[in-house]
């Protein structure tokens, strides 16, 4: 009884917390610009050529360039902020950054933010190996294509907003995947994990450039779209400020400086005819009402629970596997052969030394790397399920060790002189007494393996906090992260419920 | 013929002689008593009997076959599936009794004969429930161990080694662990045993049940047999000065 109601009013408290995340209030934003000292810029530290870190370690790039004219004009001090994609609205909404500037694209999120005028005016392609023998976009058909995360390139072919003809162009594809950063999605293309890349063409020329020859963009783009710069919506006093400092800079030349340092001349658009203002985008965004809290929340479990059934099926496979496998590492690790004991002993060490995160990806990553294999999609989800079984399984063997230790020697003495032979002994006598004495570390073990699901968007396999991650993104909302987090608390509930049942049956005997 | 036989057996632990050239017979139906003071040996004795503790030097037969033969120095031990067969001719009861805390008092006694010994299962159970009675535990069979008195646990022990049917048994110190009166209850099924002259070899304590009920008692010291006769013999008449004073502090 008294359990039910501390959990009521966790749950009550957690539903509380996502009333206060999510109602959009924008009276906490402060409204002179006269008496501020920095300009705090979030950006995503791997967009290049936007936004980015140089060999020199140092944050550099178009938009930071423009930034930092922009701050020297007003007598402000720039702080280079490198945030998670994903999480660009909590940043935001929370005052931890005062914009976004970043090659942001504006369409599709016209009423989430407060814009300046659009400055970028930046198009979709396709990028593909140069020897893959695709030449325009209808050799794409049965290929798998790869985006990033919550980027424009998605929006436009799979987004709620996506053109009929983008949305036909999609259902040719054999698959779409999302990865975290263009990196890894170079990374994927170049292991022959995907066949091609949808991206901004200035971040496309840009890699292309910088990665040689071995790559080619689509003569035909997807689409285009403009840049702006983000602030928190309703900040319009801050906007001003910087759209009328950029005027300055396009009206003195300044602007078309910086564009030409990056190349980026063909796409600088600030002023232009035809092009966003902020004036439209202001007026776009006072007419949009709100959805109501429960239909949001309805609409955003929904979204999540296709990710859930990811999450559960690495949860059941990991455990499936790493289970056993950790009694057979067990018994390497207490062989009497010494290499094989110091060859286990090393394998332990090195998963429970270095993170799961890095594992996945040598495990994925691996065998082209390494061998030179190229990947199939669908080892992707094969390389989930192997880098958890590994890592789980090394954890589990030590748990074992300490179990199997804890088993009196008079019992292996007893059933020794019985006449058991030594397989016999081992699961008639060492492997019941073990497994009651593992239950409350195995217990901890399963519980941080339902929270370490998450960590398979590393390898772009879609579970549920992924998700999460890119339905905040796309809703400018931090909400979902809730939702995900009630998720898995009531799925280490229910884990934790079924572990004490099995405790309770183990608790015949003493 | 010998049940047991062992032969200038010698043992050390890191260099240093728990057993010095030990050689023991025991005849069928023989009760042998163990004496003697902490840290003689008496266990390792027992513990190279029952091939828990690897002998350095000499040799051990049961029934006239050989377990382990001595090669001048070293030793030899049959091959498994001999050691396996051999095995069966003993059992051995602990101190702290080992029972299986996961069975119950049924699956304790009927485990090893029905997978050890490949014994009918129905065989084995009516021959665990008339163990059981003769230990008075009738009433305990689905019982688990925790939830036995010493007593008790240590006559399902005695049960568990009596299921296999073996033609002597080892007992190290069984009632050391027990109260008094437990302790009693647990001599009374020994008395039994070699009423029905079951084969023993007891590592006790007890000098006066030693008295009772041994054909022979041997007194260890060192490593080595000191002294070895009738209860009669060693323990009123010792000739040696050091079970003199062994007895003497022992309050007999
Ligand atoms: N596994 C072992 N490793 C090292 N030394 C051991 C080991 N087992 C026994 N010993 C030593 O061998 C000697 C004889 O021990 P043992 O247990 O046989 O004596 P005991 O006569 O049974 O004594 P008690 O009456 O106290 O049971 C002791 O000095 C003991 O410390
Ligand atoms: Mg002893």
């Amino acid at each position: 009884m008294k359990k039910k109601t501390i959990i009521f009013m966790l749950i009550m408290s957690l539903m509380a917390g996502m009333l206060v995340a999510c109602g959009k209030s924008s009276d906490d934003v402060v409204n002179t610009e006269a008496g501020r000292t920095t300009l705090i810029v979030g950006f995503d530290a791997e967009f290049k050529p936007y936004g980015y870190k140089d060999e020199n370690g140092e944050y550099v790039g178009f938009d930071l360039d423009l930034a930092e004219e922009v701050c020297e004009r007003n007598g402000w001090n720039l702080v280079k902020q490198p945030i998670d994609w994903a999480s660009k609205d909590m940043e935001l909404n929370s005052n931890s950054i005062d914009c976004i500037w970043n090659g942001f694209t504006l369409n599709g999120r016209e009423t989430d933010y407060t814009w300046t005028d659009a400055y970028v005016d930046n198009s979709q392609v396709v990028v593909v190996k140069s020897n893959s023998g695709i030449r325009e976009l209808t050799d794409l058909a049965d290929k798998n294509v790869i985006v990033q995360a919550d980027s424009s390139a998605l929006a436009a072919l799979a987004g709620e907003d996506a053109s009929e003809d983008n949305k036909a162009l999609r259902s040719t594809f054999k698959e779409l995947q999302q990865v975290g950063d263009y990196n890894s999605a170079f990374m994927n293309l170049e292991a022959g994990a995907a066949d091609a890349i949808c991206m901004d063409i200035g971040v496309a020329k840009y890699e292309i450039e910088a990665r040689g020859n071995d790559f080619m963009m689509l003569p035909d783009t997807i689409s285009s779209e403009e840049y702006g710069v983000g602030f928190k919506l309703g900040n319009t006093s801050l906007r001003d400020a910087v759209l009328e400092t950029l005027y300055e800079m396009v009206e003195d030349g300044t602007y078309a400086q910086i564009s030409d340092k990056w190349d980026l001349s063909d796409f600088a658009c600030l002023g232009n005819e035809g092009t966003s203002t902020a004036k439209e985008l202001d007026a776009m965004a006072a007419t949009t009402k709100d959805e109501s809290f429960l239909e949001k929340f309805a609409d955003i479990a929904g979204q999540l629970l296709s990710g859930v059934g990811a999450s559960l099926l690495i949860f059941i496979l990991t455990l499936c596997f790493s289970l056993p496998l950790g009694l057979l590492i067990c018994a390497g690790r207490r062989s009497k052969i010494k290499p094989v004991a110091w060859l286990v002993k090393f394998y332990i060490s090195i998963m429970r030394g270095t993170p799961l995160m890095l594992q996945l990806l040598v495990v994925f990553f691996g065998p082209f790397y390494v061998f030179g294999w190229s990947l199939s999609t669908s080892y992707r989800f094969y390389a989930v399920i192997i880098g958890f079984t590994l890592n789980y399984a090394a954890y589990f063997a030590e748990i074992y060790r300490s179990g199997v230790e804890a088993v009196p020697v008079g019992q292996h003495e007893a059933a020794q002189v019985l006449g058991y032979t030594k397989i016999q002994t081992f699961w008639k006598v060492t492997f019941p007494q073990m497994v009651k004495h593992v239950m409350p570390p195995v217990t901890n073990e399963v519980i941080t393996l339902v929270k370490d699901t998450s960590l398979a968007f590393v390898l772009a396999y879609t579970e549920m906090f992924t998700l999460a991650k890119q339905v905040a993104a796309s809703q400018a909302s931090i909400m979902p992260l809730f939702i995900a987090g009630l998720f898995y608390y009531i799925f280490n509930y229910v884990v934790a419920f079924i572990m004490e049942r099995i405790e309770k049956k183990l608790a015949y005997y003493k | 013929m010998s049940i047991l036989e062992i032969n200038k057996l010698k043992k050390s632990f890191d260099g240093i002689e728990v057993l010095k050239d030990i050689s023991l017979k025991v005849k069928e139906g023989e009760v042998v008593s163990i004496i003697g003071p902490s840290g003689s040996g008496k266990s390792t004795l027992l513990r190279c009997a029952t091939l828990l503790e690897k002998m350095d030097e000499g040799s051990l037969l049961y029934c006239d076959e050989v377990a382990v033969k001595d090669v001048g120095g070293a030793t030899i031990y049959a091959p498994k599936n001999e050691l396996r067969h051999i095995k069966e001719y003993f059992g051995l009861v602990f101190q702290n009794y080992n029972l299986f805390p996961h069975l119950s008092v049924m699956k304790n006694i009927c485990d090893a004969p029905i997978s050890v010994q490949k014994r009918d299962k129905e065989e084995v159970k009516q021959e665990a429930e008339r163990l059981l009675e003769k230990m008075g535990l009738e009433d305990k069979k689905e019982a688990y161990p925790f939830q036995l008195s010493g007593g008790q646990r240590q006559r399902v022990a005695i049960a568990r080694a009596l299921a296999m049917n073996p033609k002597m048994l080892f007992f190290d110190e069984p009632t050391s662990a027990l109260d008094p009166e437990l302790t009693q209850e647990v001599l009374k099924v020994l008395k039994d045993l070699a009423k029905d002259k079951m084969t023993m070899v007891i590592v006790t304590h007890e000098i006066e049940f030693a008295r009772n009920i041994s054909d022979r008692v041997i007194f260890m010291d060192g490593g080595v047999i000191i002294e070895e006769g009738t209860p009669s013999e060693v323990i009123e008449n010792p000739s040696n000065e050091r079970t003199k004073s062994f007895l003497t502090k022992m309050k007999v």
